[in-house]
């Protein structure tokens, strides 16, 4: 069995967990509607408004005036991140993080030790609970699908377990939207075909898939079935380590990109740091408003965790792309990575470079945000852009 | 227009110019060269935005006046597969250029002239002139140790120094360090440096020779221009400050190992064959009059190697990469060399015997 965990409205959460005498009031994690924000996350309070992440705050202001936005305050739910993550590392070190409020656990190694997959879940989710004060919503599943699908079914607070034999039953009535990479195109497709449900995609012959679809169709095809066969990937064997963002509204303002640019680099960084593993190339990745995609790389003389020396690489990466159109969505990622050990062999450096000082600036970063709740750390850019909004 | 040119005459200018062209570009009129007849003048220009290549010559014959830019690479190659001694006639019309020699013909798309980048002109460079083989010794002797793709990238390059006197070119990635100079005519109250990006070194050092012609250097704001005979070379410069490069050049030192250059360098070739591109640290141990390098893989495999030297002092361990040793051996012409060590923490400073113009710095590895 797998397990998905995915946080409830994890920054809003977070949010509640420090300021209590918010809880119970509309809540919006993000930038300001005068700087053309973006939400970032909303509580549920303020969900049952119809404010939902990626929506312009002013769109949401206005859905719900009493709404109390607030600034991102990223280093804080990186610092909480790791901590859910220390506890999913009591029952398995098979852990694959989607982003800072998301992983997949495989525990089919500690059942002997911790009970059944579901008496592990249960007990994550408990300790979440307790420990924490945040709540998770958890689904079990026979693969990386199905559980992710489960544990989206009863947020907040959810818990599903999708038996082996119920599988299928499971998923046939489920609509195609729920299949992975059905966007906006594909769901046309399926709506021609007079598609709409998993048990409708299944029965279709895989031919039929292939003509429509091109290879993602008999991908597809097996979705359906409940065919998946992707493992779960820990960090640290993970190939690369990357985050993106997509826009509700697309954004051409280069100085917005950059300050989320920052954000997404101090993710990446953060958790290369946390698998402690090592990053040579240095990925960014655009799309614009009309669905096109460029990502540009560089690789760098020597692998590196430090937050500045990829910020300066992709940062530069970004000065180099002219942005001809609006953006929808920005990533940056990091490959080529080695894992700390590897660095046995250490070259010296002539001049006193930017990695020697700042890789001491890092430690002690992520030392205070580990250590210290509130006193978050982190850069002054993506500061400012909380201070203006 | 029209030119007509016979191929040997036509195919080195070509070359030359065409080399900047760079296969992937941002944009059509990049992979084009300018082609401008005037009088009997035929004036070729390559670009890629950052370095500029201008042939100049002469044609005999009738010819008809005219500006157009063409495909640089079909061009060239059209130009190298045709026989020796061929005759090439280029008969611009329209957008289509109709290049004919002997029984061969091709029809190639031209794009206009006017929208061929023009570097901005220099204004009130300063001027000074050297010898063409000290320029070219200057560079041979250092551009190995350019960084690449460096973040800092004002490393992705080589520093000139101009001095009063003489010319000084320094180049460095981080982890070792290549300095050398020579004789200039060079005018000048205040040292002044500049950063020639590593791509127009590269270029730069295919142009010139060993002969003792005198060049003339022009240093702009933004530029640098070189002018031999037939062919102007300009470059951007990179607009940034070099790392203080004195400050780690070590003294020449406490210790001193003075070996045979070329029995070292086949000692670290050998040894070398078991690191790989990961694993490139080789560890020296000292011991009076005998150095012995060894590399450990892996595999768990090992080399060793004993080279008997000229050494008086302490026994004592370093490790360094020893792709940069080889580098700076490369490098050194003399019979003999010095290696100026401190200590296992310090860089070390290699010098061939009385070759003082030169120096290699390359900072120590932990292994």
């Amino acid at each position: 069995m797998i397990i998905h965990i995915d946080m409830d409205a994890f920054f809003a959460s977070v949010e509640e967990l420090d300021q209590p005498e918010l809880r119970g009031k509309p809540i919006i994690v993000g930038g300001a509607a005068e700087s053309r924000g973006v939400v970032a996350a909303a509580n549920y309070v303020a969900r049952k408004q119809g404010i939902h992440s990626a929506m312009p705050t002013s769109r949401a202001l206005r859905l719900c005036p009493q709404a109390i936005r607030l600034p991102v305050r990223m280093a804080r739910y990186i610092e909480i991140s790791h901590q859910i993550r220390a506890i999913f590392g009591r029952y398995t070190p098979i852990i694959e993080p989607l982003s800072l409020d998301e992983a997949f656990l495989d525990v089919r190694g500690s059942e002997r030790l911790y009970g059944s997959a579901e008496q592990i879940a249960r007990r994550i989710k408990l300790e979440i609970k307790t420990e924490l004060g945040l709540t998770a919503s958890v689904g079990l599943g026979v693969n990386k699908f199905i559980a992710k699908i489960a544990s989206d079914l009863d947020k907040p607070d959810g818990f599903v377990l999708v038996p082996r034999e119920q599988t299928q039953s499971f998923l046939d009535p489920l609509p195609v939207s729920r299949l992975w990479g059905v966007g906006k195109a594909t769901h046309q497709i399926f709506d021609r075909l007079g598609v709409q449900t998993m048990a409708q995609v299944r029965q279709l012959p895989v031919a039929v898939m292939q003509d429509y679809f091109g290879n993602h169709g008999q991908q597809l095809w097996q979705l359906a079935q409940g065919i998946d066969e992707r493992r779960v990937v820990p960090e640290r064997q993970a190939k690369s380590i990357s985050h993106e963002t997509t826009f509700a509204q697309d954004i051409s303002n280069r100085q917005a990109l950059l300050a989320c640019l920052m954000d997404l680099t101090e993710q990446v960084s953060s958790r290369l740091r946390h698998a402690e593993m090592l990053g040579r190339t240095v990925q960014l990745k655009l799309r614009f408003a009309d669905f096109k995609s460029i990502t540009r790389s560089v690789t760098l003389d020597k692998p590196t965790q430090t937050t500045e020396v990829l910020w300066q690489a992709v940062s530069k990466l970004f000065e180099q792309c002219t942005l001809s159109q609006a953006v929808r969505l920005i990533g940056m990622g990091v490959s080529n990575l080695h894992h700390e050990t590897e660095r046995v062999q250490e070259q010296a450096e002539l001049f006193a470079t930017i990695d020697s000082r700042q890789q001491a600036l890092d430690e002690l970063a992520d030392k205070i945000n580990n250590r210290f709740g509130k006193s978050t750390l982190h850069r002054a850019s993506s500061t400012r852009r909380s201070a203006d909004s | 227009m029209n030119i007509n040119i016979q191929r040997e005459q036509l195919l080195k200018p070509l070359q030359i110019v065409s080399s900047v062209v760079e296969r992937r570009q941002s944009s059509p009129i990049l992979s084009n060269l300018l082609v401008n007849l005037k009088g009997n003048q035929l004036t070729l220009t390559g670009t890629d935005l950052e370095v500029e290549m201008v042939a100049k010559l002469e044609l005999m014959g009738n010819n008809e006046e005219g500006e157009v830019t063409l495909p640089a690479r079909k061009l060239l190659d059209i130009c190298k597969t045709l026989p020796e001694g061929a005759q090439i006639d280029i008969n611009i019309n329209d957008d289509k250029a109709l290049v004919k020699s002997g029984r061969s013909r091709f029809s190639l798309v031209t794009l206009p002239a006017a929208e061929f980048p023009n570097l901005e002109p220099m204004e009130e460079p300063f001027e000074f002139s050297m010898k063409q083989k000290d320029l070219k010794h200057l560079i041979e002797k250092t551009q190995f140790s350019m960084a690449q793709q460096d973040v800092r990238y004002y490393l992705n390059g080589l520093m000139l120094e101009l001095q009063s006197g003489k010319l000084l070119a320094v180049a460095t990635d981080g982890h070792r360090l290549a300095l050398s100079e020579a004789e200039a005519e060079i005018n000048i109250e205040e040292s002044r440096q500049i950063i020639v990006p590593r791509k127009g070194v590269q270029e730069l050092v295919r142009l010139i020779d060993d002969s003792e012609s005198i060049l003339t250097i022009q240093i702009g704001k933004n530029h640098i221009k070189v002018e031999l005979p037939d062919i102007t070379f300009t470059s951007k410069l990179i607009d940034g400050k070099f790392p203080d490069y004195q400050q780690v050049i070590p003294p020449s030192g406490q210790i001193v190992i003075k070996c045979d250059r070329n029995l070292l360098h086949q000692a670290f070739t050998r040894t070398s064959v078991l690191s790989n591109e990961k694993y490139r640290g080789m560890r020296l141990s000292m011991e009076p009059n005998l150095i012995r390098a060894t590399v450990h893989n892996p595999e768990q495999e090992e080399a060793e190697e004993e080279l008997e030297v000229d050494y008086s002092g302490d026994q004592f361990e370093i490790g360094f990469n020893v792709s940069y040793l080889l580098d700076a051996l490369n490098a050194v012409d003399t019979e003999e060399v010095n290696v100026h060590l401190t200590d296992s923490n310090h860089s070390c400073l290699i010098q061939g015997e009385g070759e003082n113009d030169s120096k290699y710095v390359v900072m120590p590895m932990r292994l």
